[in-house]
Formats: C-alpha cells, structure tokens, sequence
C-alpha cells in the first residue's frame, strides 16, 4: 500500500467522523486493533454501540464498496468488536455494525453514504 | 423478552402445533434458528430480515434466539417466516401480539413483505381443527384452502404490513369464508366423454363393469388402437367424489404442493398417468422427507400405467402393497407415514414389443423369445391383482371415418354409481367397499349362482383349464355385471361376460402367449 493510498484513508476517517458527529453520534474509540482484528470507528448513538467501518473508493476502484467488506473484513471487525466488549465490560447494550462509504468524485467533491446495521455476526 | 407464537409442522398428513419462541437478548447483532431448521427454514433468516425492513419497520438489533418447539422434531420449509418475523417485531415492541391469543400464523415471506402460500395448508388446518385451534393467519392466495375447514376461522393476509396492522388492532381482518357446496358443481365436470371414442363397444362395457366393481383392468393392444383415449376416460364414468372424499383427494395434492391457485377443492376424480421411468419412490411415494407418490396422488382415482412392462421391475413389485392394502406405508428411522392409495389400476400394453401380435392384417415380427420375455416381467402375484384383461383392437378402415357414437359418460356413470349403491349396501359394516375387494368368505356368501350358470362356469374352467386364481377372478367379475343389471343371483349370461373378459386365461396363462 502506498503513501497516497494511506494519506487518503486518514482523510477519509476525518470526514466520515464529521459526518458522523452531525448525524448525532459520538465517537468512543478510533482504529481499535485487537489481537486478530481492528475497527475504523467505534461510537454511541442513543442507547446503541455503533462498530464503523470506513470505506474511501474513487471512480478507479472496482466494485461496490459496501461489498468489500467481505467476509475476512467482518471477521475481523467482530473479533475486534467481542475484544472491545469485553475489555470495557459492556453488558446490556445492544450493539450495531454500520459501513459508512466516501465516494471522491472526479471533481474531487466526495458524496458519503451510511449503511445502518449493514451486517450481523452470523 | 420472550415472545411466542404458534405455528404448525406436518407430518405425512397429520400436522402437530409448534411453538415459535423469539428471544432477544442485547449484544452484537445476529441470530440463531434452533429446533433442528432445515436450510429452507435456516434461510429464513435473511428472507425475514429483508421482509421487515421492505415493509417499512426497523429491523431490531440484538442478538435474536429462535425456538421452534419441540425441538427434538426436524423442521421444514419456509412456513415459519411469517411466525418468527411477527415474534422478532413483538420482541423489539415495535408491535404488541396481545391480539394474537392463540392465532396459528403460518406463512412464507418474500423479500417485499408479501406472504406467499404454502403447502399442505389442508392437512394442517384439519390437525389444527381437531387440536381445538379455533383461529389461523395464512396468506391470501391460501386462504381459500384453509377455509374449506369447517368451524376454522381464516385471517388471510396479503403481506406482513397486514398481519401487523390486525396484530395491533390497527385495521382488524375479517374471517374468509368459502362454500363448500358451491364449490362442487352439481355433475363433476370433465373435458372428456366417453362419447368421443370410436368403436371400441366391448372395450367400452368393460371398463364400465370395471368401474362398477373397482377392478384392476390390463388393456393389451397395438399402438393406436385408442388404449391411452379409453382409460383417460375412466374416471369420467367413475361415480362423482363426496365431500369427504375430495377433501382426502385435495389433502394428498396440497402436500405434494400440486394444487393450483384457482381451485381450492379438488371436484374430479384424479387420473395419474406416471411415465415409464418413474422410479420406485415417484411412484410409491418416500424421499428424505417422504411425499406421497404416484398411488396416492392416483388415490380414489385411476392409474394408468402405459407401456406396462416397460416400467421398471422394482416399480412393478412396489405396487402390490398398495394394490392389496389401499395404502402406503413409509418407515422411517424417526416415523412412520400412510399415504391413503385407493385407486383402480389401469394397465396399457401392446400385445409384444412390435405390437402386431394380434393384428389380422399386419404381420408380428417378434421372434417368440422376446415376445416370452415381454410377457416375462409381468410377475403372476402383480397379474394376480388385474381381474379384467381386455383386447382392444385396432379400428378398420369404416370404423376410423365413422363419427363417434355411442353412450355419454353421464348415462355410464350413473349406472355404475347406482351399481356401487348396491356393493355399499352389501358390504356395510366391512372393510370392503366393492366387489374387486371381496374376501373368500365374502364370495361364498354373496355369488350365488344359479344352476345354468354353474354349469357354465365348470365347462369353462375345464375347456378353458382355468386355474383358480382364475375361477375366482371371473366369479367377482360376474358379480359385478349382475349388480349392473341389478340381478341378486349371477347367472349364465354374467358368468359368459366375465369370462371375455379374461384373455390372458384364454391363451393359457401369462407368458404363453
């Protein structure tokens, strides 16, 4: 992975985590690593425990983004979510994984869009 | 929380109440089926999902834990959709169930919310019914078939925005309601007759009296003499079905999933013609999850087998249960299932493999081996069980141009319901029905015969050197035509009639020919 590629993801965090904080949520945690995973973004909105996800694609990138997150990705997101739970002693709280998406168009604006409760542990 | 709703199992045709718990439990996201699902039920995890959030709710978060009791029966198919989503939108209160107080819901959900039918749905309302459930919620293309059940009300509903919405008293649904008389029109109704067949008079009688008695009748002739045109017209001279027998008729074909949308009851006796490669199992029914096979879905009807030796030998062997008990039995290593199988048996082949044997025009080429070993596969304890063999010639030249004449099956029919009249009011009380089915001891008591006609008949067994398995064929067969004629004693004239129509006896035993 180069240089660039990075530089763009950090961007991209930035925005989808302003994005988020106006959309009313408020952010606990970032780039959460565990042992065998890692989590973007982990934030409360109302009573519930958000996992995000960060996705930056471009016109030159293939596919959906929401689908590169495939299966490896989310295992990896719920190990790192379990690790989290467990470490902060979380009971009670219903949990969520959402994907949040930043498309930068040729233009060099960006559209985001927000996938609520985009996958499950089973 | 915990929800449950009822739903239902089948089980060859009885249906057993099953509990569907929903629990939630707040955590990560996700769900467990459990009570041995199946794939089709395990799959209804990501049908529900979709459902629920195409039909405007939210899906809940949490983990969800679903219960299907008892859970030491395996489950199933996808009728348990419409349960779990309902109990799933319960748990997470985004609808109260209080107005579900022991509603059945059964139903398969489709990816926009619809609820789509499902089999079996009769069998299932009928178990339901005699458990004392007094309400069920099927889906709308079903409810017709559900309210056939007598003392059943029927909330059917189009998609799962309905089903929330009578839940939560938000807009109440009104039983369906079907009438059952109206359903059966006053003569079963066919869209043929057995006065479109040409000629063919003997061939015509024969089936008649084969109708009147519940005969098994093999029919031997060469190809295009018009024996697949004379037995799919069996059933249009068979009595007309009672409402208690369509119901057994419309059971077999609604778990077989062979019911179409627009008839709810099945009015016709059924005709089941299964080709020759059927397999033991599509004709005596089982599988995994055993169904019923080609007997029972012929049950009460006809089935006509074409081609008979063609059929594979262990196909052949399979029918003599069915044909000596009336029904099927699948054993399995959890349960043991009866298929009802009440149905005449009509056999259809040509007289050798080139089919001229009997031609007097045209020339069999047969070498007499082949024509041995075609008669060959028919095992004697299968022709044990045909009573009526008969010829059918092929029509000359005068008889093709000829226009069709001869009875309506209207007039037919109602000669053999008035004949079968008479077989009930003997046998009442018995097991048996008609006279195909007598017993020994039956037979002693009830075919008299007056003296020409026993003369008659050992002139014949000595001419003829019939065996006797034979002589008791020809005497339940003469029984037959005198209750036709609505004579008490048989005599010789009946005796005469029964013994055309053993052919087979005639050349001298199976296999001699």
């Amino acid at each position: 992975m180069g240089m660039e590629s990075y530089r763009q993801g950090l961007a991209g965090e930035e925005i989808a985590e302003r994005y988020l904080s106006q959309q009313g949520y408020e952010i606990v945690e970032r780039n959460f690593r565990s042992q065998q995973g890692e989590i973007d973004l982990i934030a409360r909105e109302g009573d519930d425990l958000v996992f995000v996800e960060v996705k930056n694609y471009s016109a030159r990138s293939y596919g959906a983004p929401l689908s590169a997150v495939n299966r490896n990705k989310r295992r990896s997101i719920i190990h790192a979510a379990r690790t989290f739970i467990y470490r902060k002693r979380i009971v009670g709280t219903n949990c969520r994984f959402d994907v949040i998406t930043i498309y930068r168009q040729p233009d060099g604006s960006r559209a985001i869009e927000l996938y609520k409760n985009a996958f499950a542990i089973n | 929380m915990l929800v449950k709703i009822d739903s239902a199992a089948l089980l060859g045709l009885e249906a057993y109440l099953i509990e569907v718990e929903v629990d939630a439990q707040k955590g990560l996201p996700g769900q467990s089926i459990v009570g041995l699902p199946d794939a089709s039920v395990r799959e209804s995890r990501d049908r529900v999902r979709a459902a629920i959030e195409n039909s405007g709710f939210e899906f809940p978060g949490g983990y969800f834990t679903i219960n299907l009791a008892p859970a030491d029966t395996k489950k199933e198919g996808p009728l348990y959709d419409l349960p779990i989503a309902l109990g799933m939108l319960a748990v997470s209160e985004q609808v109260k169930t209080t107005q579900l107080n022991g509603t059945v819901v059964l139903g398969e959900l489709s990816l926009d919310g619809s609820v789509r039918g499902i089999n079996g749905l009769l069998p299932i309302c009928l178990s339901l019914k005699q458990e004392g459930k007094k309400q069920v919620m099927v889906a709308r293309e079903n409810a017709d078939e559900a309210a056939l059940v007598e003392g059943l009300a029927v909330l059917p509903v189009a998609n799962l925005r309905e089903a929330v919405d009578h839940i939560s008293g938000l807009k109440t649904i009104v039983p369906h309601q079907v009438d059952i008389a109206a359903l059966f029109p006053p003569e079963p109704e066919y869209d043929l007759d057995f006065a479109d067949v040409k000629g063919q008079g003997h061939v015509k009688r024969a089936l008649e009296v084969a109708a009147a008695g519940g005969h098994n009748v093999l029919l031997v002739g060469s190809p295009g003499s018009g024996k697949t045109m004379l037995a799919r017209r069996l059933p249009t001279i068979l009595p007309p079905l009672s409402i208690s027998e369509a119901l057994e008729v419309t059971k077999l074909y609604s778990v077989t999933g062979l019911l179409d949308g627009k008839h709810a009851l099945i009015t016709t006796r059924p005709f089941r013609s299964p080709h020759h490669t059927t397999s033991d199992i599509g004709v005596i029914g089982g599988g995994r999850i055993p169904r019923p096979g080609e007997v029972s879905l012929a049950h009460l009807g006809v089935l006509f087998l074409d081609e008979f030796p063609e059929f594979e030998r262990e196909v052949l062997e399979v029918l003599r249960q069915p044909l000596e008990d009336g029904q099927v039995t699948i054993s399995r290593a959890h349960s043991t299932i009866t298929y009802p199988a009440q149905f005449m048996l009509v056999a259809a082949m040509n007289p050798c493999p080139c089919g001229n044997y009997l031609d007097p025009v045209k020339k069999c080429v047969c070498p007499p081996y082949r024509v041995k070993n075609y008669w060959g596969k028919l095992s004697g304890p299968l022709l044990d069980r045909i009573d009526l063999h008969i010829e059918v010639p092929r029509l000359k030249q005068e008889e093709l141009a000829a226009q069709p004449e001869g009875e309506s099956s209207k007039l037919v029919r109602e000669r053999v319901s008035q004949a079968r009249l008479t077989q009930q009011a003997r046998f009442k009380g018995t097991e048996v029905h008609c006279n195909a089915r007598m017993t020994p001891k039956q037979m002693k008591a009830f075919c008299q015969l007056d003296p020409e006609a026993e003369n008659l008949l050992k002139s014949a067994i000595l001419h003829l050197r019939l065996s006797g398995r034979a002589y008791d064929r020809i005497l339940k067969v003469s029984r037959t035509i005198a209750d036709l004629e609505g004579t008490d004693t048989i005599q010789a004239r009946h005796i005469a009639e029964a013994t055309q129509y053993r052919t087979l006896d005639r050349w001298g035993g199976e296999g001699n020919v």
